[in-house]
């Protein structure tokens, strides 16, 4: 930090993370407060919220057999899905190379409301039912852009000569991949499935519409407790979520550049 | 490295999610396309003759205003996303790595937690008995209804989108050497004055961009309208939502989406335009 930067930075810095952490600690703190109305600050502690939680099988559902679910199926998906789109765009060069990556990063740039809905009237046309395979599906267009932003932040930092050094050594082109490359890619590409399975996780918008009555999602689960006026449980089941997250990221930042991945 | 021999394998690689985003994205989006063509029927949701009634709607005065109110809440939520996120993308660029990696933890973590999550804490804090309204009675004052009005779906955006600020100018801000600022210092500006000169264009293209994803995400944006919203002061976002899953006027909902991508397309294209130039000045300097 430059020696010389405006006294009232630091004072700034520090509310405006305290207004961007609100939230979270609100939230964390009446999942672990006893009152039944939502109330910060709490007048004791106790996890009866989250037996609540565990109690429910709406909750439990949702968490376990639709959020975490969908949320590993699309990370593993994605992470072969743009492993192999990130190798052909960062190792091959051919012509509309550039508007193909364009387009495989565009899904980040499509209002995820719009493409919900699209996704609803399209399967609606196709007369599809709503399950956790159409939650999937809509989940992977917006998860893969981020494999492959992690993997391709991976590959260019990496020499292609160790891989034809395999090679001239006798590998073939898929063992030169399998035993140099995908090693030393390793942690671009967990840092890309760490980050599909948040984006799948947290998902709301693209959940709202295609989430059916036995595949409600953790999120959408949780937005239609509040607007019933549920109780703290939605919070126990936040503070999960909330949990859950941070360590993920916590891992990312461990093993690889957070801001290659965001 | 292989220059496409014989066998294209680029291809092969690129090839399964190209095809999936074509079945997934590009065909859904052409069949909103075709939707929105169709008259609406309340009957049959809607019928086979192809129309531009459903545009036409759009410049009726309930439709206006719900453009109008959007676009205006998006404009604001921008705004206050740079008084608050600028100097966050000053500080975290210029932190020492060790408070840099704290920083950017504490800004990616809320961001990647669901919306609704965020927009929860927010209902607890400003409802009518909430974190503010007991202060407020602390202090003797009438408690206020903050809840379920623009103000609130201010805040609630502001605190959603404000790391899309952060993130591209803090990367743009990193770009400037330290030893510019030094040496506009040291020739005797002040901080302001160095900021105004040196930082502030240099880092344009990176608020650009943040202006641009924070509004583009601000006029689609739902659960926060939908939940901290006055309901009957809606944004395009829950418009959409009701005309596709609550009366199924999907035709409807079908021009309202295009013209938002519309909207969002003409941003972009526009930002981009406007990156190159400032990006051409920024080099001129």
């Amino acid at each position: 930090m430059s020696a010389r930067s405006p006294r009232l930075l630091g004072p700034f810095v520090i509310a405006t993370y305290l207004g961007l952490l609100a939230p979270l600690v609100v939230v964390i703190a009446v999942s672990l407060g006893p009152s039944a109305v939502f109330e910060f600050p709490p007048r004791g502690l106790t996890l009866h919220w989250f037996e609540a939680f565990f109690a429910s099988p709406a909750f439990v559902t949702a968490f376990f057999r639709v959020s975490l679910l969908v949320g590993l199926l699309a990370a593993t998906l994605a992470t072969v899905l743009g492993t192999s789109a990130a190798l052909g765009l960062v190792r091959f060069r051919f012509f509309g190379r550039e508007a193909l990556e364009t387009f495989f990063l565009a899904p980040l740039l499509v209002p995820e409301i719009l493409l919900g809905a699209a996704l609803y009237l399209f399967y609606a046309r196709l007369a599809v039912q709503a399950s956790i395979w159409t939650l999937l599906c809509g989940h992977l267009v917006i998860c893969t852009p981020y494999v492959i932003r992690s993997v391709t932040a991976g590959l260019v930092g990496l020499d292609p000569r160790l891989e034809e050094a395999a090679m001239s050594l006798g590998a073939t082109r898929v063992q030169a991949f399998f035993k140099v490359t995908l090693p030393l890619l390793r942690s671009s590409l967990v840092s890309g499935a760490i980050f599909a399975f948040i984006i799948s996780f947290s998902d709301i918008n693209l959940a709202l519409f295609l989430s059916g009555p036995q595949s409600t999602s953790l999120p959408v689960h949780i937005f239609s407790q509040i607007q019933w006026q549920g109780d703290p449980t939605i919070a126990a089941a936040s503070s999960m979520q909330i949990v859950v997250i941070g360590l993920l990221i916590l891992v990312v930042q461990r093993i690889f550049r957070l801001r290659l991945v965001v | 490295m292989d220059h496409s021999g014989a066998r294209p394998i680029w291809a092969f690689l690129t090839g399964p999610y190209a095809l999936f985003l074509l079945v997934l994205l590009l065909v859904p989006f052409a069949n909103i396309a075709l939707y929105s063509l169709h008259p609406y029927s309340p009957t049959k949701v809607f019928l086979p003759e192809l129309t531009f009634d459903n545009y036409r709607k759009i410049f009726d005065l309930y439709y206006v205003r719900l453009f109008g109110r959007t676009l205006r809440l998006g404009l604001i939520t921008t705004a206050a996303s740079v008084v608050l996120g600028y100097p966050l993308a000053y500080w975290l660029a210029r932190a020492r790595p060790r408070w840099q990696a704290a920083g950017l933890f504490l800004l990616i973590m809320p961001l990647m937690v669901s919306a609704v999550i965020r927009v929860f804490g927010w209902i607890v804090i400003l409802g009518r008995k909430g974190l503010v309204n007991q202060a407020l009675v602390t202090l003797g004052l009438e408690p206020v209804k903050l809840l379920y009005s623009e103000t609130a779906v201010v805040i609630g955006l502001v605190n959603i989108f404000v790391p899309f600020m952060v993130l591209p100018v803090m990367a743009a801000i990193e770009r400037i050497s330290p030893s510019l600022e030094e040496a506009a210092q040291n020739l005797g500006a002040s901080w302001y004055q160095m900021f105004r000169g040196v930082i502030l264009p240099l880092s344009l293209p990176g608020l650009i961009s943040g202006c641009l994803l924070v509004y583009s995400l601000s006029i689609s944006a739902f659960v926060t309208p939908a939940l901290m919203g006055n309901p009957r002061e809606r944004m395009v976002g829950q418009q959409i939502y009701d005309e596709v899953l609550v009366s199924f006027n999907w035709p409807g909902a079908a021009s309202l989406s295009l013209t938002l991508v519309l909207i969002t397309a003409a941003l972009i294209f526009g930002a981009l335009f406007a990156t190159r130039h400032a990006g051409r000045q920024a080099k001129g300097l």
